[in-house]
């Protein structure tokens, strides 16, 4: 038996606490398109109509743009914004091509069920230069696709409508039992976009892409009620060490 | 939108089977279920020209051979004599009206009229409605059928903005409100265009004498119409998308026809009005160009033939976009009818490497500030913005979902208050939660400030040297001066008297801008890291939990640890969570006193006292098998 003076207590088991899981897919959605080259930006969550929309090709009979889908603020003034988009419309601006940004954050749509939050949140990213092309973009996919499923995963691209770009793409994935899961929405920039930027979209072309962070992280972690991100609960949290 | 199988396929020469159609919609970018030998079809906005039998089979044409030259009625028509103004020819630059009068009633429907009501399971209404219904899934241009007899008078087309009453022909009264175009007949409306008829003109199985509208009207004004009344219109889900402004003569003939098929015509007539709308673009002809978008290598001759088949017209190299495609305005736009016929999934990837910049990353001390957290036992969550309490800088959503979340909260704690209260209603004894997040007020217009804001009560620690220890401000003071010595915080307790608990722990909030943080924090060393992988989850538990504790008391203390493997490892369905509350050698006894809580939780019900008292025995009776151990009391 051993000298009781040597005796040591119990390892100290201090409890860590965890990321959200929904800010830690985010990050590690982020800091992948950092090492392909994309560069983060951030812009505010209320924005204007003509940020939100306008600049971005939406038409005043969009129905987006209705009050049923959008949350509007300040006796219409203003919205909560239902996308990313309009930060990069931002810096596109600010700066000239070639640029390659992605911004992240929390996007507000009027929707409220067991598979929709009126909070969500998005990682969306652009990239102009000269010469962008869709096979380009389809690349980019796979290498986004791959480095979130791995290389085994089966993915298709289907044509897809978004006013912000043109051709538009919706990629799935093949799940294990067999069913295509929508992961995210893509396409070349429209050059009405570029040339609202005041960038010439005679030289320069781009892609953008989006992704709902959600919607990656139920998949990667197997959770199948949206809500159960946003209760705080620690026996929810607690599991995301 | 339902669509018939067989509907499709009869103007197919291929005779293609159903799942050959279904892969060719999907490459087309057409998302469609399939019920029997039903497509549910579901189009992109863009795609309004698409939303019937001719629009699909003018997608599908360019793949297979497709005969869409349905009969039409090919006689000359008398001009119909209709007293009738348009006063908003911006709204509706074209419609046309056609009179016609029957002998007889059909009773009984022939050919692809009856087709469609039963294959699609569709009721009838009245022949002059069910044609009009028939041929909008047929050509997608809605028409609207009055019935002739109670047309008498003034019809105006125009759009009003005064409140009125209108009783549609599903029976439903709606007080129309703002801006609405409408047709009203002698100073009444009797149609609030391109959304639903009226009552007092619609028809009935008895109507012989009709007058059919077919019109175009601008998608802004028919927007939104039939959400803001709540009405349920195939017609105005067209209209909203576009429909073909140069089909008028051609629906109208068709409708003649179905109707010459089923009853004697006494009298037809027809009129239109047009008001030199041109929906035509066009575009140069650039194969480069479409090379170039798309990232492939086709030819000329190719490129052409594509859009042939998709009926655009090449003239004298130009690229005519048929008056049905209002979507196609650029040659992106033409790049992706190209990708559509290729696949896009048939498209080569092309490598892309983007220039790798020097990417500060700004939010450094933000992070510094989650992991420090981290390391303290904190858990970060995310609550949503909207609140139903108002302060004077609070932003109030003009459309809220609901009353309890009119206004943008002006702070973070409130939510983390509700947080650590869900936690404590859920037996959570030690609760350390922390949120960072912009938020949003209103003074000289909107400030934007982000913040981070921290809450705790309870336990400092489930483990045998915090679990005595009570959270109280002086330890988060201490907590924070570790990192932070030269910085003062407002750190805050909340008192419990307005909560609805009993829990009588201190809670202790902090709020604070994330730049009044100083970069001091950058050379905190982290313990915690971002998770590598991606833990599965396991479904929470909503059943109440409960705990039982153990105290041994180990004299022979070799066996120490041989005690530890066997309870923190004791594995059962009903144990959600073990640990060391109470560890004390005493040195003079030399002996060891040890503690363990046992937290008891059941997924399927609430555990009874019988079910916990099996699993206690047998933790009992498998520590006490090891020698020179004991519990005392037992």
């Amino acid at each position: 038996m051993p000298e009781f003076k040597d005796i040591s207590p119990p390892e100290l088991i201090k409890d860590r606490g965890s990321l959200h899981p929904i800010n830690h897919m985010k990050d590690s959605i982020m800091e992948m398109l950092t090492s392909f080259g994309f560069e983060i930006i951030d812009g505010p969550e209320i924005e204007t109509e003509e940020f939100n929309f306008d600049m971005l090709n939406i038409k005043k009979s969009h129905p987006a743009r209705q009050m049923h889908d959008t949350f509007y603020v300040e006796n219409k003034l203003n919205l909560l914004r239902t996308h990313t988009s309009p930060v990069q419309i931002r810096c596109m601006l600010e700066k000239k091509p070639p640029l390659a940004f992605i911004s992240g954050g929390k996007v507000y749509r009027k929707d409220d069920d067991a598979t929709h939050l009126p909070m969500f949140h998005q990682v969306e990213g652009i990239y102009v230069d000269e010469n962008i092309s869709f096979a380009q973009l389809k690349d980019l996919i796979y290498k986004i696709i791959y480095s979130l499923f791995g290389e085994d995963v089966e993915l298709r691209f289907r044509p897809s409508y978004f006013p912000f770009t043109e051709p538009s793409a919706e990629v799935d994935i093949l799940s294990k039992e067999g069913k295509w899961l929508e992961i995210l929405g893509c396409g070349l920039v429209n050059p009405v976009v570029l040339e609202n930027c005041n960038i010439d979209s005679n030289r320069f072309s781009g892609l953008a892409f989006g992704l709902g962070v959600e919607r990656i992280a139920m998949l990667k972690h197997g959770v199948t009620d949206i809500r159960e991100f946003y209760k705080s609960n620690l026996d929810f949290l607690s599991q995301f060490k | 939108m339902k669509i018939a199988y067989r509907h499709l396929v009869q103007h197919i020469e291929e005779s293609p089977s159903i799942e050959h159609i279904s892969n060719k919609l999907f490459q087309l970018g057409h998302e469609h279920e399939i019920d029997g030998d039903i497509f549910d079809m579901e189009f992109t906005p863009n795609r309004g020209d698409c939303l019937s039998i001719n629009g699909l089979l003018r997608d599908l044409a360019v793949f297979y051979t497709v005969d869409l030259n349905q009969e039409v009625f090919t006689e000359k028509l008398n001009e119909l004599q209709l007293d009738f103004e348009n006063l908003s020819k911006n709204t509706c630059p074209k419609i046309s009206f056609l009179k016609l009068e029957i002998d007889q009633v059909p009773e009984m429907y022939k050919n692809s009229l009856d087709n469609y009501f039963t294959d699609l399971g569709l009721n009838k209404n009245n022949f002059f409605t069910d044609v009009s219904n028939y041929l909008s899934y047929e050509t997608g241009q809605p028409t609207h059928c009055y019935d002739g007899d109670k047309m008498g008078g003034k019809l105006l087309f125009h759009e009003i903005e005064k409140s009125e009453e209108f009783e549609t022909l599903l029976d439903k009264k709606i007080a129309l409100t703002g801006k609405n175009p409408v047709f009203s007949l002698n100073d009444i409306v009797i149609n609030l265009a391109g959304v639903v008829g009226g009552k007092s003109t619609s028809c009935s199985t008895n109507t012989k004498t009709v007058i059919v509208e077919c019109a175009f009207f601008q998608p802004e004004a028919i927007i939104g119409k039939s959400v803001k009344y709540d009405i349920q219109s195939e017609a105005s889900h067209k209209f909203e998308r576009g429909v073909d402004p140069d089909c008028h003569e051609r629906v109208l003939r068709r409708f003649i026809k179905l109707v010459d098929d089923h009853a004697d015509i006494k009298e037809i007539s027809i009129i239109s009005y047009d008001s030199k709308y041109n929906p035509i673009h066009q575009l140069p002809v650039n194969v480069q160009k479409i090379n170039q978008i798309i990232g492939i290598n086709i030819t000329e001759n190719e490129y052409l033939n594509y859009l042939s088949k998709l009926r655009f017209n090449i003239e004298e190299g130009f690229i005519k976009v048929p008056s049905f495609r209002s979507d196609v305005k650029t040659q992106n736009d033409l790049a992706e009818e190209v990708a559509r016929v290729i696949g896009y999934n048939n498209i080569p990837t092309s490598e892309i490497n983007i220039p790798q910049n020097e990417k500060p990353n700004y939010k450094d001390v933000e992070n510094k500030l989650r992991f420090f957290l981290l390391d303290h036992g904190f858990y970060e969550v995310i609550n949503s913005p909207f609140v139903s309490l108002s302060v004077d800088e609070a932003i109030k959503v003009d459309n809220p979902l609901d009353s309890n979340r009119e206004y943008l909260r002006t702070n973070i704690t409130n939510s983390l208050v509700e947080n650590l209260l869900f936690n404590e209603r859920r037996q959570k004894d030690s609760i350390k939660l922390f949120e960072i997040s912009d938020v949003y007020s209103s003074s000289n217009g909107i400030n934007k400030k982000r913040k981070l804001s921290i809450i705790a009560s309870g336990r400092v620690g489930e483990n045998y040297k915090d679990f005595s220890k009570k959270i109280n401000k002086k330890y988060l003071v201490m907590l924070f001066k570790k990192i932070l010595p030269n910085e003062v915080f407002d750190f805050k307790i909340v008192s419990r008297e307005l909560l609805d608990t009993k829990i009588k722990n201190e809670i202790v909030t902090l709020e604070a801008n994330i730049n009044s943080f100083s970069s001091d924090i950058l050379s905190y060393n982290e313990i915690s890291q971002s998770p590598e992988s991606f833990t599965q989850y396991s479904p929470i538990s909503d059943f109440p939990s409960s705990f039982k504790d153990i105290s041994y008391s180990i004299k022979d203390y070799s066996k120490t640890q041989e005690l530890e493997n066997l309870l923190l490892n004791y594995q059962c369905d009903i144990i959600k969570d073990v640990y060391i509350f109470d560890y004390f050698k005493n040195v003079k006894q030399k002996e060891i006193k040890i503690g363990f809580r046992f937290t008891f939780q059941s997924k399927k019900a609430t555990l009874n006292s019988a079910e916990m008292e099996l699993v206690y025995n047998d933790i009992v009776d498998k520590s006490l098998s090891i020698s020179g151990i004991s519990i005392p009391g037992i």
